[in-house]
């Protein structure tokens, strides 16, 4: 390869974008490094803070726990400021004075969240492994009800002002200084849908960029750490809320605190106090609280925590706090007691390594949370909700992965199906009466099935293999037989692309139109520059629809139902257009086709009268196709939770029904029975009488015969302005466009290898 | 259909026999003739006589006859087996075609080959770079094996 000059300076650009992006930690100028600098340093402190913190201590320099709420209560002007006169921070004690919640939430989480009786740890049994995406619906208990802890957002997170700024600004700011754009997500909506998708962290990094992870926890049968990603929406999509969350699960209660982190509200610190909202004794909350603290250090050495820090993980602090409102999340799983404690360990172990062990996976329970409370100290909102359910990730994850074999399944008896088609119809004349856009639509179908697998496949790694594999059958099928039997197709009406439907239709003159495109522009297809353009097309329109309908998958609910019922019900249209084109090229009733076929037979010509398509692929097609929408509709626990209606689907099945009942009344009752005669326009017509002035510049004798050049014998012609000529058969013989001169059964046996004229080549049209 | 048609050309060319080629059954079987170019006297093939099989398909006309060398010749598009590279045996074949015109155009293919559709590239080399070696190679080649 040569490198000229553009080359170079592309390469030499690359090259320098390669090398000049920042480090692992994402800092690029004087002012971010003291940026992040000061975010270190704020971090450290207050984890020393944390560090000499114990259960009868309170916050003292935690960022968002640094006013209580009777600290608000009692003067609303207070700023965060640590120390404040006169607070007593050698105590802790469970109520406003200390807490940032309520007395009433406070008293709600004891009594209703976390009421479940722990006088005996053995009572109820907890699953270890919680993975799951959990549904349920979530009710707005109360808005500005109480009073909102302020808390500002250090100033050293803000951009530079000034391009030779060095050092970030001191100091806070209140919402009221925030930029206008700044949103507190205020929820609106009374009852709303609630989805929660829980993961666990069982091993950090501790370094930058470092793909080696270590296991942190040492308490793992106690404390365990999760992610949790909760989504809060409205029936109609219209308001959405996302919340990112760090969690511990209390192993042996059954408990949750989940608390989001922003710059504004550093929560991983208040996880031990707000764990042990209880009633207990004394010394069990003690242990209790040493107990997590310690995790929460092991997990604060062990991922390097400040030292990992970017540039990266500053603005993702800023933002949230800018962004959003804090909350504190209080959730109580349901005990799994049916189970003893070596059979849920049997269970997990059988779901992480599946080796067969005898534990009856299908009837595990979902896992539950049979209550929650969400508070938000800044914005003084209370949210709560009840028995939210979802299957264990590895369940859902297996589910999915027969039901994608069932597919793959689907995707070869289409294949086996279109083999059958392709060999139904194996001359150009047969192929010629197969609509392009019947094929189009089902190709385009499963075209964009093939991409959302792929793609699917990349954000599913459990799922990748049989993702990959379902994409790769699909995609087979759509873009190897498919699109080569659309191709064969496509060529075999090339010529007649310049008529339009309308003129199709509008019968009498366009019998001379058609033979005359015969003649004219006519062009002899060729096959690789169909295939080109088709691919193109064929990639285009998958690319256009993948896009459109992953862009509709986060439009607004009704909006988003809108399209794909209308989607389903045009993409299930697919036998209309072969209806049309059964009846532009008309084909004869059953009973007609019957007797001719025997007629034919007689002769020894092997002439195709048959309907284009084959009925074992349009009931099989009708039916691999439908049956996904099916079930997708109207089983309610579907894998890929949508919504059950069943007069949709009814509406579908009807739709597709009437379809397939055109085409069998075509079949038997002549594909334009329901067009009147006089609409109905002649194809070209092989069998007609010469004029004597025509066959004598074809080197007719004077009998008016002519050598018929596929088996050289001569072919007797009927000459309009001869009379002896006219007892001969229009029948016997065929007249192409191009006015050459052939016996029947030669040319139509020609005529089923290639539409062309043996003598000069020009396309022929098909029978 | 195609035994009619076969005898039919047979006797065609009993009747006008084209200057310079002639075919014939080989035996009683009328699907396997035999048949003999000369070589072009302007091309590198002059004076020899290459004989060439051919095969009828039960569905001639409809399907081309395979038609193969026997001589050895040296050509760009006829390889050491007497493979021909020609388009009407192939995808361009019209049934209007028939066994003389087809060994015409194999002549004509002799005086003119067709080196950008190469059947053996070595040769379509010399003959697109070095004609006169592939001439010189083409006359030897005739006289050790076609004459």
């Amino acid at each position: 390869m040569e490198i000229d000059g553009n080359t170079l300076l592309i390469i030499i650009i690359v090259l320098f974008l390669f090398f000049s992006t920042p480090g692992g930690d994402g800092v690029s100028s004087q002012y971010e490094f003291n940026q992040l600098e000061t975010f270190k340093r704020q971090l450290s402190a207050e984890y020393e803070s944390f560090e000499r913190m114990n259960y009868n201590s309170g916050f003292r320099n935690i960022t968002g726990f640094k006013l209580s709420l009777n600290d608000v209560i009692d003067d609303p002007q207070r700023n965060a400021t640590y120390p404040i006169p006169s607070k007593d921070y050698e105590h802790w004690f469970q109520n406003q004075d200390y807490l940032i919640l309520p007395e009433d939430v406070t008293s709600r989480i004891k009594n209703e969240v976390w009421s479940l009786d722990m006088d005996d740890l053995d009572e109820n049994i907890f699953p270890p492994n919680i993975t799951s995406s959990l549904l349920g619906r979530i009710q707005l208990v109360s808005n500005n009800k109480y009073p909102s802890i302020p808390m500002p957002i250090p100033r050293f997170y803000e951009g530079p002002t000034e391009f030779s700024d060095v050092t970030p600004p001191v100091g806070e700011s209140y919402p009221e200084e925030w930029p206008v754009n700044s949103e507190l997500h205020n929820v609106t909506f009374d009852t709303g849908q609630l989805t929660i998708h829980l993961t666990h962290v069982d091993k950090v990094a501790s370094k930058l960029g470092s793909e080696r992870k270590n296991f942190f926890n040492s308490q793992t049968d106690r404390w365990k750490f999760l992610n949790l990603r909760i989504s809060l929406s409205d029936k109609s999509e219209h308001e959405k809320h996302l919340l990112h969350t760090n969690a511990i699960y209390d192993v042996r209660k059954g408990r949750i605190l989940a608390m989001s982190e922003s710059a504004k509200f550093h929560s991983r610190f208040a996880f031990p106090h707000y764990m042990n909202l209880q009633d207990g004794s004394d010394s069990d909350d003690k242990e209790m609280f040493e107990s997590l603290k310690k995790a929460i250090e092991e997990y604060w050495k062990m991922s390097n925590f400040v030292k990992t820090l970017t540039m990266g993980d500053l603005q993702d602090w800023y933002d949230e706090s800018v962004l959003k409102c804090e909350y504190m999340v209080f959730l109580q799983l349901s005990p799994w007691n049916q189970y003893t404690r070596d059979q849920i360990k049997m269970i997990d172990d059988e779901l992480n390594w599946p080796l067969g062990r005898p534990a009856n996976l299908s009837h595990l329970p979902p896992v539950t949370i049979s209550k929650g409370i969400l508070y938000s100290p800044d914005c003084g909102v209370e949210l709560a909700f009840q028995d939210a359910k979802g299957e264990r990730y590895e369940l859902k994850i297996r589910s999915i992965r027969t039901h994608l074999l069932f597919g793959i399944g689907l995707f070869i008896a289409q294949i086996y199906l279109l083999l059958c088609q392709m060999h139904h119809t194996n001359t150009p004349s047969s192929v010629n009466k197969i609509s392009v856009y019947c094929f189009s639509m089902i190709n385009l179908v499963d075209g964009s099935l093939a991409t959302i697998y792929f793609f699917a496949g990349n954000f599913l790694p459990e799922l990748y293999l049989p993702l990959v594999t379902s994409a790769f059958a699909c995609f087979i099928l759509a873009s190897v037989f498919e699109t080569r039997y659309l191709i064969s197709v496509y060529a075999s009406q090339l010529n007649e692309r310049n008529i339009g439907i309308s003129t199709l239709l509008r019968g009498g003159h366009t019998n001379n139109e058609e033979g005359g495109t015969g003649t004219g522009t006519t062009v002899i297809p060729d096959e690789s520059s169909i295939s080109g353009s088709l691919y193109a097309r064929f990639f285009f329109m998958l690319v256009t629809f993948t896009v459109l309908a992953l862009s509709a998958m986060s439009w607004p609910r009704k909006l988003r139902m809108i399209f794909e019922y209308s989607v389903i019900i045009v993409l299930n249209s697919y036998w209309l257009p072969q209806i049309f084109r059964n009846a532009i090229k008309g084909t004869l009733p059953r009973r007609n086709r019957l007797r001719d076929q025997r007629a034919n037979e007689a002769m020894g010509v092997r002439r195709q009268n048959k309907m284009p398509l084959l009925w074992k692929f349009v009931l099989g097609t009708t039916l691999i196709r439908t049956l996904p929408v099916v079930y997708v509709f109207t089983y309610s626990s579907n894998v890929f939770r949508h919504h059950r209606n069943v007069r949709f689907v009814v509406v579908l099945c009807l739709w597709l029904l009437f379809q397939i009942a055109m085409l069998y009344s075509q079949d038997i009752l002549g594909s334009r029975w329901f067009l009147p005669r006089m609409s109905i326009p002649e194809g070209y017509s092989y069998h007609k009488a010469m004029p004597a002035q025509d066959l004598l510049e074809h080197g007719s004798t004077a009998k008016y015969t002519i050598d018929c050049a596929i088996c050289m014998s001569e072919v007797p012609v009927r000459v309009e302005e001869v009379l002896e000529t006219h007892n001969v058969d229009e029948q016997t013989y065929m007249v192409t466009p191009c006015d050459h001169i052939f016996h029947t059964h030669c040319l139509e046996n020609w005529m089923s290898y290639k539409l062309q004229c043996p003598v000069c080549r020009s396309p022929l049209p098909p029978l | 259909m195609s035994l009619k048609r076969i005898t039919k050309e047979l006797n065609d060319l009993g009747r006008d026999p084209p200057t310079s080629c002639s075919a014939g059954p080989v035996g009683d079987d009328v699907y396997h003739w035999q048949a003999s170019i000369m070589g072009p006297p302007d091309s590198p093939y002059a004076g020899g006589v290459f004989f060439l099989s051919i095969h009828f398909p039960t569905d001639y006309p409809f399907k081309p006859p395979k038609i193969a060398f026997t001589t050895k010749i040296y050509h760009p598009n006829i390889n050491a087996n007497g493979n021909i590279c020609l388009d009407i045996l192939k995808d361009q074949w019209s049934p209007a075609l028939t066994i003389s015109k087809v060994l015409l155009s194999i002549c004509s293919l002799l005086t003119d080959a067709n080196p950008d559709d190469p059947l053996v590239p070595e040769i379509a080399h010399i003959y697109k770079t070095d004609r006169a070696k592939y001439e010189a190679q083409a006359r030897e080649w005739t006289k050790k094996y076609a004459v």
